[in-house]
């Protein structure tokens, strides 16, 4: 992406964003709620224009549909259903999108190897709404790797899972990164946990875009001068990083805050102080 | 005349036909309107096509195409503006409001008998001609054959629109195709079950089978087989004990439902226990 900027009803969400992502690397895209972090996977995808600047997936234009690039997105209506198995939710991946009636012969032998390479052959058969969030993760990576991507875009696929599960599916992306040889987005609220694979990060804050190697971009120097204040990062003994000065980006929000859903501001940052002291 | 000669006379042999028809189309529809959860709009459709019977019954017209005209009037309205599951509660609340206005203004302005539009309310099941069995087993056909061209797409944007989207489907022209195959439905069964009981056919079936089964496909076989069940045995039962047909169909049918929680509810424990 070069200069890129998104406006959402009429107000820019960032502006003169520019980074690449090399194949066979994973970024993490962190920042704080509604800064824009998946609104920044939906124009990769091709969901959102851009309405300055220019992007290029895989050598084209982002467009829908493109079968190199799997997303998978936040949130699916399908994991509360009884009536859906994990392995029909892998095989709408695969042909979801066809009309009329004709099976394709390869289907079975494709969504069999998706659900091998995540590891969630043994619960396929079972009900979406029986399963924990770990296995549904899983699930939607099968889903959204069913055609061995070139391109892999997440969105939180570790939110809602406990430390062990969160554990489990950044080894699970960092396979999936080894065997396809794709390239990896994810969006995450936490860096930690996914630290250790990763090869870039893209901070999303204050209507701009940072990006670069890990210590590039999360250092004092860089985010003190994105958040307009002075970030401190402590590095604990084990090697976690503890962003301190960002309660004060929710404590208090600034006049152009993009996310104005969040009236509580004293529940906000409990939910932020306990974020970055994790 | 004992209960063989009834169900052998004419007009139990139409309302046989034409609630196998409705069944059938129920079946599939329902299915999506339990997975999408627009029962609210299912149980909108319904009524709304009341107003258009009303204003067909007013000009002169039969009631068949108003109800055609307004419910798939309604379907588009809500299939376009309501795609987005945030607005969509109350974009079929306005529509359905104003459309029962027009119906309310239309039967006053009818100074003749309500016959037509209190049979369009509680439906006339044994009053079914041969010509509308044809009617419905045509629409039925039409329903069926096109639920199942769509099935899978229709699905995907059903069960996780947003990754549907990214891979290329239009998840709104999804919609309006699933408002106009709903529309269509209730258009048919409504001249069997009535306005009032449309809903019956179209979700009790369907929320039992999302319950009691794990792949989609089976659930809509389930679901169509409910919903024959609970209308054969419905007509059998108003012929040999008397009542209304639509009493009897929407109790078996709600019964059916409750059975199915209950059995699903004590499976779960079951397991719970095992393990």
């Amino acid at each position: 992406m070069r200069d890129g900027r998104v406006d959402l009803s009429g107000r820019p969400i960032w502006q003169d964003a520019s980074f690449d992502v090399e194949s066979g690397t994973i970024a993490v895209i962190l920042g704080p709620n509604g800064a824009g972090k998946s609104t920044l996977l939906k124009s990769v995808v091709g969901l959102v224009g851009l309405s300055a600047g220019t992007l290029e997936v895989l050598g084209d234009a982002p467009r829908r549909g493109d079968a190199r690039v799997g997303y998978m997105a936040q949130s699916r209506e399908a994991d509360s259903l009884t009536s859906l198995t994990g392995r029909d939710y892998v095989g709408l991946g695969y042909d979801g999108r066809r009309f009329g009636w004709r099976r394709s012969r390869d289907k079975v032998e494709v969504v069999e190897r998706a659900l091998e390479l995540t590891g969630s052959r043994p619960f396929a058969d079972q009900p979406l709404r029986t399963l924990s969030g770990g296995q549904r993760q899983r699930l939607a990576l099968a889903h959204a790797t069913v055609f061995r991507p070139e391109l892999l875009l997440l969105d939180e696929p570790l939110a809602g899972l406990d430390i062990a599960a969160q554990a489990e599916i950044v080894d699970l992306i960092n396979l999936i990164r080894d065997t396809t040889g794709a390239a990896v987005m994810v969006v995450a609220h936490d860096l930690n946990p996914l630290a250790h694979v990763v090869d870039q990060v893209i901070w999303v804050a204050r209507r701009q875009v940072r990006s670069g190697p890990l210590d590039e971009v999360v250092n004092e120097t860089t985010l003190s001068a994105l958040y307009g204040h002075p970030i401190e990062i402590i590095v604990t003994p084990r090697g976690r990083r503890v962003i301190v000065g960002l309660e004060e980006e929710f404590a208090h929000p600034h006049p152009h805050g993009t996310d104005h859903r969040h009236e509580d501001v004293h529940e906000h940052f409990a939910e932020v102080y306990d974020e970055v002291t994790r | 005349m004992s209960v063989w000669q009834l169900l052998q006379t004419s007009f139990v042999q139409n309302a046989f036909y034409a609630v196998t028809a409705v069944s059938l189309a129920a079946g599939v529809v329902g299915y999506f309107v339990v997975l999408r959860r627009q029962a609210f709009a299912a149980h909108a459709i319904g009524h709304i096509g009341f107003a258009g019977a009303a204003g067909a019954v007013l000009i002169g017209l039969s009631p068949v195409w108003g109800l055609l005209a307004f419910c798939l009037g309604a379907g588009l309205v809500i299939g376009v503006a309501g795609t987005d599951l945030d607005d969509r509660d109350a974009v079929v609340g306005v529509t359905l409001t104003a459309a029962l206005g027009l119906g309310v203004l239309f039967i006053s302005l009818y100074s003749g008998y309500a016959n037509a539009t209190y049979s369009i309310l509680f439906g006339q099941i044994l009053g079914v001609s041969v010509s509308d069995v044809w009617l419905v087993a045509a629409l039925s056909a039409v329903v069926v054959l096109a639920s199942s061209g769509v099935f899978r797409p229709l699905l995907f944007a059903s069960v996780d629109g947003q990754s549907a989207a990214a891979r290329g489907l239009s998840v709104r022209t999804m919609s309006i195709v699933f408002m106009s195959l709903l529309a269509l439905t209730t258009v048919v069964a409504i001249q069997i079950v009535g306005v009032l009981l449309v809903f019956s056919l179209l979700v009790a079936p369907a929320a039992s089978a999302e319950v009691l089964t794990r792949h989609p496909g089976r659930a809509v076989v389930v679901a169509t087989l409910a919903a024959l069940g609970s209308s054969w045995l419905g007509l059998f039962l108003a012929v040999w004990i008397g009542g209304p047909v639509s009493f009897w169909i929407t109790g078996l049918a709600s019964t059916l439902y409750l059975v199915a929680r209950v059995s699903a509810a004590l499976r779960e424990r079951g397991r719970r226990v095992a393990a």
